[in-house]
């Protein structure tokens, strides 16, 4: 199947909204009166999104198909863990990042066969 | 049981100016509460000719229950503790556009992680003489502009910040008094009371926040020097005196559990200029204070100042969770007390939990109210207690307005030596306790699940035959539903007196209590918290442990709603509506809103249909609905608001002021915001 986006977009569209997931939870950590400010809560979302990042930096480097697979997995259960958290957080822009995380992911899976031909 | 209440003659002379005859001979001639505890009086019955010189004072102008002004200038906003603002400005309709006006913080603020213990802060600002006063828990007092929060004085008491009584530091905020004939140009014709923990009562100018020359030393008053009895700790003044006329009457508060004998609970009448004392109540008889002590008044009281009577929440003896060294009757102990204003006398007096050893410390002002029942105008008083009970009397006699029922409760499992059980208890038919207590609360099946069966393992262990089941030394003890936490705490209940509609919040916790035999304490106490863990009552052959049950991830072992906030009709005596109040936190994670959370502090409700209240475990500051319960409006503080918030109008604007300042009870977060909401201009 040819694809009309490059081999990486999927991953940088992850990488992107991360980002902004990691940003949000560091505002949300460090900011007075969010609700969530100095909790544990919003330092796993902190650490969740960093994770998630260096995840998809990862994935848009690795050429096998295997280890592709396997850090879809992961990011896959970190991007529902990490929304999940944002939900019981009420840091719903996070929860936004995580689903245009989870569009990335979705572009990304359209890359085996280019992989393969690569 | 016989009730036998005497009226000296003093205390009714003592009625005027604004009782009127009427009244008086309803007093006397009315037949006492059945369940009513005995009270002895020193003087004899009054007779007929006792009353002579109220028909004189019948003449003078009547003090109406609910000002005609918005008031705001005490802890519960009004003698009465209503709560009640007829402040219209802010409606159900327009709740939702109310935005933050300003906002500061004190710097008074410790999270006990440092060398100070962490703060507690459940003041209620207080709103007079053009000024927002509020104290705080360093022991400071800030008057502030009510528009813009601007400091205008500012007055430090210097008090050690130690916790000599309590595991916090806490404050409950400011008393406010003026002169009914003052004279221009003087200094203190307008004073700021606030008392510290180390029992130091503190009046300063109003105007100025100069310490007040002529009130006691030079603006300070020992309440220390009155501590003759068992006294092992301070009378720490955290709750601010209620002000009736120019007496302030003065409670204070002690170190719980410590101890089996404690100084016992005198609260005091203060002269409001010159801190000279007038008067003092006991609630126990001298035996009882040698044995035993406390029954203190740590909350705040109400007064109508029409009846000449002052309204005492009494909470329990000491030690608190055993009563061997107490096993005669107790008759003022948790009680509701209605004293004279001008001699402290007892006038009537109902006790809401008998040989109370479960910590049921009446917890909140009574809140007075004029209610429609059945075609009759009846004044009554609605009190609310930690049982999850709200007991509603005529305030004039302590007679029921809606039946209250001695039933049998259970009885001890042998284990305990020298314990006595009271055979019943009083149980109200109307309203519904706020929780179902009668039966043990069911194990949260979810909380269950994820510790593996901890949370019923738990149950297995814990005794549980309905309300006032005592205390075991046997398993891992008695499941308390309520106990110490409450049912209702010290914010007490609110009142829309149009609708005549009562409001309150009420927590759902489920606490456990165990007592240990002296050598298994020592080897079993692995310390405390706030208002949990171990416990020595050292003296008593029982130390004790309280713990909120609570599965191994801080997950509540029983049911949601955790809390609740709850409308009754009192012209009925039936809920209007009931919903789950705030949400539940930890680690930072919201829970369902239908979970509710643990309250506390208090509601306000308005003219403009509009309840007002802080209380949850999230911060959150929240408007509802009067009519329908209906959530209208939020916004998010530094810390739990586990004060009453304030009502007042200020150059025609109406404003509401919450002060966020935690208490590591309801969750470790502390804060030192004043958060005030207005309309936009």
């Amino acid at each position: 199947m040819s694809s009309s986006f490059p081999s990486k977009s999927g991953a940088i569209v992850l990488l992107i909204a991360s980002l902004m997931g990691l940003a949000i939870a560091l505002y949300a950590y460090f900011t007075p009166l969010t609700g969530v400010t100095g909790t544990l809560g919003a330092l796993v979302a902190i650490l969740a999104c960093l994770a998630l990042a260096i995840l998809a930096l990862l994935l848009a480097s690795t050429q096998g198909p295997g280890t592709a697979i396997f850090l879809r997995i992961l990011i896959l259960l970190g991007l529902g863990g990490t929304g999940f958290a944002a939900v019981l957080l009420h840091q719903w822009w996070i929860g936004v990042a995580m689903v245009v995380g989870l569009i990335g992911l979705i572009l990304d899976l359209m890359r085996p066969s280019r992989l393969a031909h690569s | 049981m016989t009730t036998r209440l005497s009226l000296s003659s003093a205390p009714l002379m003592s009625f005027k100016p604004g009782l009127s005859a009427m009244t008086a001979l309803t007093l006397v001639l009315t037949p006492l509460p059945l369940m009513a505890q005995e009270v002895s009086v020193e003087n004899e019955p009054s007779t007929a000719q006792d009353n002579a010189p109220l028909e004189t004072a019948s003449s003078a102008a009547p003090i109406p229950l609910v000002p005609g002004e918005p008031i705001w200038d005490s802890f519960h906003g009004q003698l009465n503790a209503q709560k009640y603002s007829p402040l219209d400005q802010i409606t159900a309709d327009n709740v939702a556009d109310l935005e933050k006006v300003w906002e500061l913080h004190t710097g008074d603020v410790a999270d006990g992680s440092g060398d100070l213990p962490a703060t507690v802060w459940s003041a209620t600002p207080v709103f007079a003489n053009d000024t927002l006063y509020i104290g705080t828990p360093f022991y400071r007092i800030l008057a502030l502009d009510p528009a813009s929060g601007e400091e205008k004085w500012s007055f430090d008491t210097q008090s050690s910040l130690e916790a000599l009584t309590q595991p916090a530091l806490k404050n409950r905020g400011v008393a406010y008094w003026e002169a009914t004939d003052s004279e221009a140009g003087e200094p203190c014709q307008k004073i700021i009371y606030m008392g510290t923990m180390d029992a130091q009562l503190f009046a300063v100018d109003a105007d100025t926040g100069e310490q007040c020359a002529d009130f006691a030393e030079n603006g300070v008053l020992d309440v220390n020097q009155w501590n003759d009895t068992h006294d092992k700790w301070p009378l720490s003044l955290l709750q601010p005196p209620t002000v009736v006329g120019d007496h302030l009457i003065l409670g204070w508060a002690g170190n719980d559990w410590a101890y089996e004998q404690a100084p016992p609970g005198t609260v005091f009448s203060i002269n409001a200029r010159t801190g000279e004392r007038e008067w003092t109540f006991q609630a126990l008889s001298d035996e009882v204070r040698e044995q035993s002590g406390t029954a203190n008044v740590w909350t705040h009281m109400s007064a109508d100042e029409e009846l000449g009577l002052v309204y005492l929440p009494v909470s329990s003896p000491s030690p608190n969770y055993w009563g061997g060294n107490r096993t005669e009757e107790v008759p003022l102990g948790t009680s509701t007390t209605a004293v004279d204003i001008e001699t402290g006398e007892v006038v009537w007096s109902r006790q809401w939990v008998h040989h109370d050893i479960w910590d049921y410390d009446t917890v909140a002002a009574p809140t007075l109210m004029d209610i429609t029942v059945d075609g009759e105008e009846i004044p009554a008083l609605l009190q609310a207690t930690k049982m999850g009970f709200l007991f509603v009397v005529n305030r004039e006699t302590g007679e029921d307005v809606w039946p209250i029922e001695e039933r049998p409760v259970p009885s001890g499992d042998g284990s305990v030596e020298g314990e006595v059980y009271a055979p019943t208890q009083p149980f109200p038919t109307k309203p519904v306790p706020l929780l179902d207590q009668s039966e043990k609360p069911n194990v949260w099946a979810l909380a269950d699940a994820v510790s593996f069966g901890e949370c019923s393992a738990l149950w297995d262990e814990l005794r549980y035959e309905g309300m006032y089941t005592p205390p075991t030394t046997q398993g891992e003890g008695t499941l308390g539903y309520p106990i110490s936490a409450g049912g209702v705490q010290w914010g007490g209940v609110a009142f829309e007196p149009d609708s005549q509609t009562a409001i309150v919040n009420t927590s759902h916790i489920v606490q456990y209590i165990k007592l240990y035999e002296r050598e298994a304490y020592e080897k079993a106490d692995s310390g405390s918290g706030n208002e949990s863990g171990f416990a020595p009552q050292e003296g008593a052959p029982y130390g004790m442990r309280l713990e909120v049950a609570l599965n191994r991830w801080g997950m509540p072992c029983w049911e949601p709603p955790f809390g609740e906030l709850v409308a009754i009709d009192m012209t009925t005596g039936d809920i209007k509506w009931r919903r789950p109040m705030g949400v539940s936190q930890q680690y930072g994670f919201f829970m369902p809103e239908r979970w509710g959370s643990p309250t506390i502090g208090g509601p306000a409700v308005t003219a403009g249909n509009v309840i007002f209240i802080g209380a949850s475990m999230d911060a959150k500051v929240r408007a509802y609905s009067l009519e329908t319960g209906e959530e209208l409006w939020s916004d998010q503080t530094e810390a739990p608001s586990v004060s009453n918030p304030a009502v007042y109008e200020y150059e025609g604007r109406q404003y509401v002021a919450f002060v966020s300042g935690g208490n590591t009870i309801l969750k470790n977060q502390v804060g030192d915001q004043i958060a005030v909401y207005a309309l936009p201009e």
